[in-house]
Parts: structure tokens; C-alpha cells; sequence
């Protein structure tokens, strides 16, 4: 990996980056689609090509599961596989054992669990996970972690962030072992709940792991925590983490925390939230999303924005032919799916630019106006903001400020 | 330039002696072409396909993937899902060629007809009335806002209403005498010329296609079609529809419903003729596709002789369109026995509903191992799994002694596809980089999707079932034209190469239904709900 710090933000500690990976050079901050099963539900490579995205996400467990890692092998990895000559994350299947899987028992081995065809114990263990991700291989491959909720508390969590550790050292090894450190990029996982303090002893020993490890990731979070401490878990590790090495929030994908992220110096997050959203209906807009199933929509022959240029909306695909179809057709889904994927690509676009103009604070306040408008600007977000130096009440003190999520959906309106 | 309503033209010309009346019912090479001002014509060669909607839309191709695939080039679009609400959508977009503008179809490249009923469905409606037709909707569709919803929203081609009754049981000769003349008075209806705001313009028409009434009663379809044929007794009729002096002056063309005919025509399928396995599994694959549209060779051979009834004293110049063929056998004996020009696609898409990708060609392939082999393959079916060919392998094989088949890959978007034109850059410093080498998607990938039940395993077969179709079309005017004599004997040999009962589609479905299942109870909700609202697409996956 080649990875070159081009410009940083003069007020936060937001940064534009270019990372060159064996498919390619993915510009950051960015957003990577989730393609669980090798596809983008109902999108072709061609479609992710044409919106400009240069970097997506498989997941392990799922991929492990089917087609197999035989079929892959046979394949020759998960990208001639699926079509997709681009860039390529896998996670490493460890949080959906523990998500998906109520009898995963973790050993210092590893993963325990019953396997899903024949029920036969099955061990999961970080030798293993790097072995899988080979086979599938992915551009950037993530250590195997010893994942608990976010909303666990005593003991097991510092076990936890402390087993992190030593599979990630067994992770290193295998994969130096195998030779793949120069064709793919093994990510370390920060753990240590919500715990400053675990935190801490988390990124100082993954941090002296600096030259085997090619980005480090930030895990454990996104699971139902206070958005008040998911921003300061945040930025207690962006601002520990080594300069010249990518970061990526773990399942962070909202348009407001993505931007709060990349204010505290995240390059990259991804999310499953876009496109399942689209599959609802839901079209995400920088005045907030739309429920097109909702009546009001449909006799309006406007697109979804009328700014956005994705596909859908430059075609003038209106809301109201989107709302005789969607949840009903499987392409209305792709219609709407191909107009979020692009709206998460421009936010990050337009960080980007903002970034490298210097007008990244201006961004944040522009965005951040429209987005929540006089629905209320989530306490957090200011909270989060103002402590890199941004305050999104500066120019409106008047503004309405609104505590806990503080996200407006419009399907939670009556209309 | 100003664009002027109501101007484009549906024109049909064979290309051959078929026009000869000694010949009315032989196989023709034509072409359907829609004339617009300003642009070039829309040709759509025949003997050749059109395209299903369902919402308004070809299932599970947005409208790029939609754009992508060539062989789309006539669209059929019922109207009765936009009666939801009133008034239905369609009839508010503004502007020019408003039908095409809100669905996404190119004027320069599609031809866009539309119809109230989807013609797949058979389901049982309401009876109709005096001046008004049952949809399936709460609302039905009075004649004249027929007319008025045709003028307003400007298709290319209009169906006119015709009272083709969709209840249980056979027909009483005052039913049909009384479906008869409804049909065609509504027919003189939207025959009748397009008052426009500018006083001074002439009055235009539309493009009409009726549909051949009758049932399955010969001589009800014969006085259909000689009703077309009458100088109309009533006064009002006649000055209405001047200066045509009968109604078939009007029209452009006789469609043809081919669905309630298999329905008169076939046992209804039982729960034994679906393979054997858990019960719950094959009353799913029952529950969830009602409609079983594949006639028997017997079947298909009744209904020659209902078709040739309403078209024997019609001119044979005019295009003949048929709805919902089952089977690219019937398709054949359509072509060589009654001439027909126009099919819809409608089994071919329905194939990639259920997971088949299709594989075949005609003239069939000369070096076979085995006759009755599939006509597609079940790519559920576990021998694909660790298959890393592309979908079709016939495009590779001979078709004729002495040559081979021009191209030896499909040319749809999975099996030939292409860079995008353009990539979407979303910051100044974005660098696009092309795929270095495009491949076809495999089998083992579509075998996946389809396991995972990912919606791009249909995006795929869509586009790639009506390539093939397109296809196999192609070689059926390409044989008609080179060596039309070889024609008949050409057919004959498909039937044997080729199972005609698509067998596959019974497999393809259990299985489908199997990973229906598994996906729980919501899912399998929704699927349900799905197939009794439209006959072609599948479920939106929301979990």
C-alpha cells in the first residue's frame, strides 16, 4: 500500500489522502459500500463502476459460508469472482459470529461456534480468518478481534481489547508467514469498549505493531453506545493513531457521523445503512432522507434532488413513478440504492475538496444547516465538532439544538 | 423544435409474397417501424419480440441496465397498477412524449405501447360492463377515459378495450354475441380522431392495435372479425369514426391473448406434477405461481385453427401480435402456422424470475448428444457451483452444415459486458481507473447469487433471457430469409432437440421456492403478495 497524506484540514484534524492498493488508488475520506454476499444488492460491477466507486467491502463470514473458499480459490479470489477489478475490504468474520450466532463461545484459540450446515462445532481461529481472507483476496484484510458490544461493562471487555491484541500478533504472523504482506494489507482493530483507559493501553500496544500493520481500524463502537461517548472513543484514538497510516470507523454510515468522523481524522467507514435503506424506499438527500412510500409523494414528478447526479436523479427518475414502484419492483430498489450510494460518495467527495480549499469548517456548517435545518442540530455533533474546533452555532446562536440521536426520518412522521 | 402530439405512425411492411392471400397464414419477414418527425424510425424486425412491464417497468432492469439491454426495443405497458391512484400518474407528466419521459423509455429507441390489462394474468375479474372494463384494481376503466388517458399520455400504439370476459366457466352464446359487439364499439371509439387545442390542425389518430374477441368459439371469432370488417348500421358509429369507413381501416394491427385460450385449453396443474420433495415446498411453488402458462403441443395445435379464424377475411397486410406464448416451441408453430410477427417475451423473463438462464438457438445446434435437451439451465442446481463458464454455451455451437454461429457469446450485459460510458467523480482529485479487462459473469457467480438470493442473480437473467429470446429470433428470420423452404424442417428439429414441456422450469421453481422458504415467513409473505399483484418480477428483499 501506498498511502500519501495530501492535505489536512487548518482548524480540524479532518485529512484528504490517496491510498494506492494492488486495484487501484482510492482517494480518502470515503465511504465503502457493504457487498455481504459479493454483490451490491441488485447492482452490477459495471453501476458501482459508473458511480465512481473505487473501493467496497465483502464480508468474510458470509463469503466463508458461500460460495466457499474452494469456488473462490477456483475463481481465482473474490474479485474475478464478482467482476469487480477494484478495491476490495474484508472484515474478518469475527463480529458476525457474535452477531448472527447466539452459541459463539470465545477461547484464547478462538471463535467457537456451530457451524451453520451441520451444527458440528466449529473453531474460528485468527490463523484461520487470515487464511480465509487469503483465499478470498481482498486488498485490505482486517485482523481477527475479540468483539463485545459496545454496551458491555466489567471484566470481559478489557479481556476482550486484551485478546485483540495477541490475535492480532498471531494474525502478523500468519500472514508474514504466508508472504502476503506486499499484496495485501493487514488492518489492526482497536478495542476497549467505551474505557478511555482500555482504549488507551489498546492503541499504545497496536501502535508499537506500526510497521507490520498497513492501516489500523476502530472497533467496538456503533452498537447502540451514547453518541456522546461514540465521538469521544473517536477521537481519543484518531488522535493516537499514527499519521502516516489509514483509519477506518467500523459500520459508521449516517451522513452526520460520517462527518464528525472525518472532522476527528477517520479516512474511511463503511456501512450497511445506504443500501438497505434503499431497499425501504428511503432516499437520502442533503435536506434528510425520504420516505417515498410516504402518500405525499406521489404525485410529484420532481427526482429525488435535483442536484444529485447519480443516475436516477440526472435521468429525472420522479418521485412519484419511485413511489408507484419502490418496495414493490426490485429495480425501483436499485434505482434508489444507485441514488444513495451516490449521495454517501459525494458527501465524502465534497469533504474532500472542502478539505484540500480549505473550507472544510465552512462545509461542515453548510452541510449540517441543511441536514437538520430547524429540526435541531444533534448536541453530540455540535459537541463532537466544537471540540476540533468547529462551531456549528457560531453564525446562529438561536439554532435549535436537540439531545440524543437527534436523527430526523421522515418515515417516523406522520404525513 | 415544437413537438406536435399525436404524430408518430406504426408502420408495417412484409418483405416477401406472404402478402399473397394464397399464403395468409406462411411464416413472414417483415418489420414493425414507428415513424416519428424529426427522428429516425424505431424498427422492430419481425418475426420478433416485445417487452413485459410490470409497474411501469421491465423486471429488475432499472433504467440503465434497461438502456444496456439492445434487445429491448418495444415495450408493453398495462396500465390497471397506475389506477391506484386517481388521477393515475402517468396522465401528469407534462411535456413531450410524457409516457416515455416518466417511465425512462428513449423516444429515438423505444416503442411504447400501452394496454389496461396485464395480458399474463389470468385471474378471474369481475364482469365487465356496458362501457367499462374490470382491472385488477379497485377501480375499473370506463371507455371513455380509456381514450382520453391515450390521448393524454401519448403511447406509441394503444390497445383498445375489448370485453374478453376472465370468469370461471364456459361462455354462453349471448355472453360472446354481447362480447362481440362491445369489443367493437369500443373499438370505434378510440378510432375515432383527436380533436386537438389548434382549430385549424387535422385531426390526428392513434395507432391501434385490437384485440382478436371470440373466445374459444370459431365462429365467434369469425364474426369478430367480420364485424371489423362491416360498413357500422349505426349512424353515429359510422360518422364517428369518418372518414374510415369500417373499423379495420383503423386499426394497425390484431393482438391476440393467448393466456385465456391455455387456460380453456389445459388441465390446471396439480401438486403432483411438481418434483417430488417436502410438501410444504411444492404447495409454495403452487402458491406462489398461480398462472402455469405452458401449453402442450396439443394445446398450441388447438389454438391454429381459433387464430386463423379471426384473421382469414382480415387483410393479410396488417401486423399480428401474441400475448404470452408459453414456450419458444409455441412460438414456432405461431410463426409457421398462422403467421404471427409480434410475440411478448413474457415466458422468457418469467424464466429469470425463477433462476433459468436460457440456452438455446435457432436453427437448433446440429452436432447433439441427446434430443429433448433443456432449452436453459436451473443454475440453483448444485453442478453449477464450481462452473466458470458464461450463462449460454449454444451461441458456440454449429447451427447448419455449413456455418457456424456469427457470434460466439451472448451479447447481453452479464454475458458481454461493457465499461460504463462515463464514471461519476465526486471530488476534484478523483482518478478514475477503468476495469482492466471485462469477462463474462459465470455460471458459479449467478449459482451464488441465486443461493444468497442477492436481486442482481435477476438483474442478469433478465437481460440475458431477453437477449437470448432476441436472438433466437433473429435466427428465425435469418433462416426464413436465406432458405425458406428448410423453414418447417428447421422447426421440426428444434422441437426434437429441445424439451418443449420445460421440464427445467419445474425444477428451476422447487428450487426457487426451497430458498423462498428458507428465507422465512416475511419473506414468503411478501413473495406471495408479490406474484397475486403482478405475474412477472419477484419480491424486494427487505431484511
Amino acid at each position: 500500500m501506498q498511502f500519501e497524506v495530501l492535505a489536512t484540514c487548518h482548524t480540524t484534524k479532518a485529512r484528504v489522502a490517496r491510498m494506492i492498493l494492488p486495484h487501484g488508488a482510492t482517494m480518502l475520506p470515503t465511504f465503502m459500500p457493504v457487498a455481504t454476499q459479493a454483490a451490491i444488492k441488485g447492482l452490477t460491477s459495471q453501476q458501482m463502476e459508473s458511480l465512481g466507486i473505487s473501493l467496497i467491502l465483502n464480508n468474510t463470514y458470509h463469503l466463508n459460508l458461500r460460495p466457499g473458499i474452494q469456488v473462490l480459490k477456483e475463481a481465482g479470489g473474490a474479485h474475478k469472482f464478482q467482476g469487480w477489478d477494484h478495491n476490495l475490504l474484508t472484515d474478518s468474520g469475527g463480529f458476525q459470529l457474535v452477531s448472527l450466532s447466539k452459541f459463539t463461545k470465545i477461547t484464547e484459540e478462538g471463535a467457537l461456534f456451530a457451524s451453520p450446515f451441520t451444527g458440528e462445532p466449529t473453531m474460528l481461529t485468527p490463523e484461520e480468518s487470515i487464511s480465509i481472507q487469503h483465499a478470498i483476496g481482498a486488498d485490505i484484510i482486517m485482523q481477527l478481534d475479540d468483539v463485545v458490544s459496545s454496551l458491555t461493562t466489567g471484566p470481559r471487555v478489557e479481556e476482550a481489547m486484551e485478546r485483540s491484541v495477541r490475535w492480532l500478533d498471531r494474525c502478523i504472523a500468519y500472514h508474514v508467514r504466508e508472504g502476503r504482506q506486499h499484496t495485501q494489507n493487514l488492518f489492526a482493530i482497536v478495542q476497549g469498549g467505551l474505557d478511555a483507559r482500555l482504549r488507551g493501553a489498546c492503541l499504545e500496544e497496536m501502535i508499537k505493531r506500526k510497521d507490520q500493520v498497513a492501516g489500523y481500524a476502530i472497533g467496538g463502537l456503533s452498537g447502540g453506545e451514547e453518541k456522546d461517548v461514540f465521538w469521544r472513543v473517536i477521537k481519543q484514538c484518531t488522535e493516537k493513531l499514527p499519521e502516516d497510516r489509514p483509519r477506518y470507523s467500523m459500520g459508521v454510515g449516517f451522513a452526520e457521523d460520517l462527518l464528525v468522523c472525518v472532522a476527528l481524522g477517520v479516512d474511511m467507514a463503511d456501512c450497511v445503512f445506504p443500501t438497505r435503506t434503499a431497499r425501504f424506499g428511503v432516499a437520502l438527500t442533503r435536506k434528510g432522507a425520504l420516505n417515498l412510500r410516504l402518500h405525499k409523494h406521489a404525485k410529484d414528478l420532481n427526482p429525488i434532488d435535483h442536484e444529485c447526479p447519480c443516475p436516477t436523479c440526472s435521468d429525472g427518475v420522479s418521485r412519484a413513478i419511485l413511489h408507484h414502484q419502490t418496495t414493490r419492483e426490485t429495480a425501483a430498489a436499485h434505482a434508489v440504492t444507485l441514488h444513495n450510494l451516490t449521495f454517501q460518495a459525494q458527501v465524502m467527495g465534497g469533504a474532500r475538496d472542502a478539505i484540500i480549499n480549505g473550507t472544510f469548517p465552512l462545509y461542515l456548517k453548510s452541510f449540517f444547516a441543511d441536514y437538520f435545518g430547524d429540526k435541531g442540530y444533534p448536541a453530540w455533533c455540535v459537541n463532537a465538532l466544537r471540540s476540533v474546533g468547529v462551531d456549528l452555532l457560531e453564525d446562529n446562536p438561536n439554532a435549535k439544538v436537540v439531545t440524543g440521536r437527534g436523527v430526523w426520518w421522515e418515515y417516523a412522521s406522520a404525513s | 423544435m415544437s413537438h406536435t402530439k399525436h404524430t408518430s405512425s406504426l408502420r408495417f411492411r412484409l418483405h416477401d409474397r406472404a402478402s399473397e392471400t394464397t399464403k395468409i397464414f406462411s411464416p413472414r419477414l417483415g418489420a414493425a417501424s414507428l415513424h416519428r418527425p424529426g427522428s429516425a424510425d424505431i424498427e422492430v424486425q419481425t418475426p420478433g419480440i416485445l417487452t413485459s412491464t410490470v409497474r411501469g417497468l421491465v423486471p429488475h432492469l432499472a433504467r440503465d441496465t434497461m438502456r444496456a439491454t439492445q434487445a429491448i426495443r418495444w415495450v408493453n405497458v398495462p396500465f390497471e397498477s397506475f389506477l391506484e391512484h386517481t388521477p393515475p400518474i402517468l396522465t401528469l407528466q407534462n411535456g413531450p412524449h410524457p409516457l416515455h419521459r416518466i417511465l425512462g423509455f428513449l423516444p429515438e429507441r423505444h416503442i411504447v405501447s400501452m394496454v389496461l390489462r396485464d395480458p399474463s394474468d389470468d385471474r378471474e375479474m369481475p364482469p365487465n360492463g356496458k362501457d367499462f372494463v374490470s382491472a385488477n384494481c379497485i377501480r375499473g376503466m370506463t371507455v371513455s377515459d380509456w381514450r382520453n388517458h391515450a390521448i393524454t399520455c401519448e403511447p406509441d400504439v394503444i390497445l383498445a378495450l375489448s370485453d374478453i370476459p376472465f370468469t370461471a366457466g364456459g361462455l354462453s352464446q349471448k355472453r360472446l354475441t354481447k362480447s362481440i359487439e362491445r369489443s367493437a364499439a369500443w373499438l370505434a371509439d378510440i378510432l375515432k380522431p383527436v380533436d386537438m387545442d389548434d382549430i385549424s390542425a387535422t385531426r390526428p389518430r392513434l395507432n391501434v392495435l385490437v384485440h382478436m374477441a371470440g373466445g374459444s368459439v370459431l365462429a365467434a371469432r369469425k364474426e369478430f372479425a367480420y364485424s371489423l370488417l362491416e360498413t357500422p348500421l349505426d349512424g353515429e358509429e359510422a360518422s364517428a369514426i369518418r372518414p374510415y369507413k369500417i373499423l379495420d381501416d383503423g386499426v394497425s394491427g390484431y393482438a391476440f391473448d393467448l393466456v385465456p385460450l391455455h387456460k380453456a385449453f389445459s388441465d390446471p396443474p396439480s401438486l403432483d406434477s411438481v418434483p417430488l420433495s417436502k410438501v410444504s415446498v411444492r404447495r409454495t411453488a403452487m402458491e406462489l405461481s398461480p398462472a402455469f402458462n405452458i401449453p402442450t403441443p396439443e394445446a398450441t395445435a388447438k389454438l391454429v385453427p381459433l387464430l386463423r379464424a379471426s384473421l382469414e377475411i382480415l387483410p393479410p397486410t396488417k401486423l399480428r401480435i401474441a400475448h404470452s406464448a408459453g414456450s419458444p416451441h409455441e412460438m414456432l408453430y405461431l410463426v409457421r402456422d398462422v403467421g404471427i410477427d409480434i410475440f411478448d417475451a413474457h415466458w422468457a423473463q418469467r424464466a429469470a424470475d425463477i433462476g433459468i438462464a436460457l440456452d438455446f438457438t435457432f436453427p437448433a445446434p446440429i452436432t447433439v448428444d441427446k434430443n429433448g435437451r433443456d432449452i436453459g439451465h436451473n443454475m440453483y442446481d448444485a453442478r453449477y457451483a464450481h462452473d466458470f463458464s458464461q450463462f449460454a454455451d449454444s451461441f458456440a455451437e454449429q447451427t447448419s452444415e455449413d456455418s457456424l454461429a456469427p457470434s460466439s457469446r451472448c451479447s447481453c450485459l452479464a454475458c458481454s459486458p461493457m465499461p460504463p460510458p462515463s464514471a461519476l467523480r465526486h471530488s476534484t482529485i478523483d482518478e478514475p481507473v477503468p476495469t482492466r479487462q471485462m469477462k463474462p459473469n459465470t455460471r458459479a457467480y449467478l449459482h451464488h447469487l441465486l443461493h444468497t438470493h442477492e436481486m442482481g442473480a435477476n438483474v442478469l437473467l433478465a437481460a440475458h433471457n431477453l437477449s437470448v429470446l432476441d436472438a433466437f429470433f433473429a435466427g428465425i428470420r435469418s433462416v426464413l430469409s436465406s432458405r425458406p423452404d428448410d423453414f418447417a424442417r428447421e422447426v421440426e428439429r428444434f422441437a426434437h432437440v429441445y424439451d418443449g414441456e420445460l421440464k427445467i422450469f419445474m425444477l428451476a421453481r422447487k428450487a426457487w421456492a426451497d430458498v423462498e422458504l428458507a428465507r422465512g415467513k416475511g419473506r414468503l409473505a411478501r413473495e406471495k403478495e408479490k406474484q397475486a399483484q403482478g405475474t412477472l418480477g419477484t419480491a424486494v428483499e427487505l431484511d
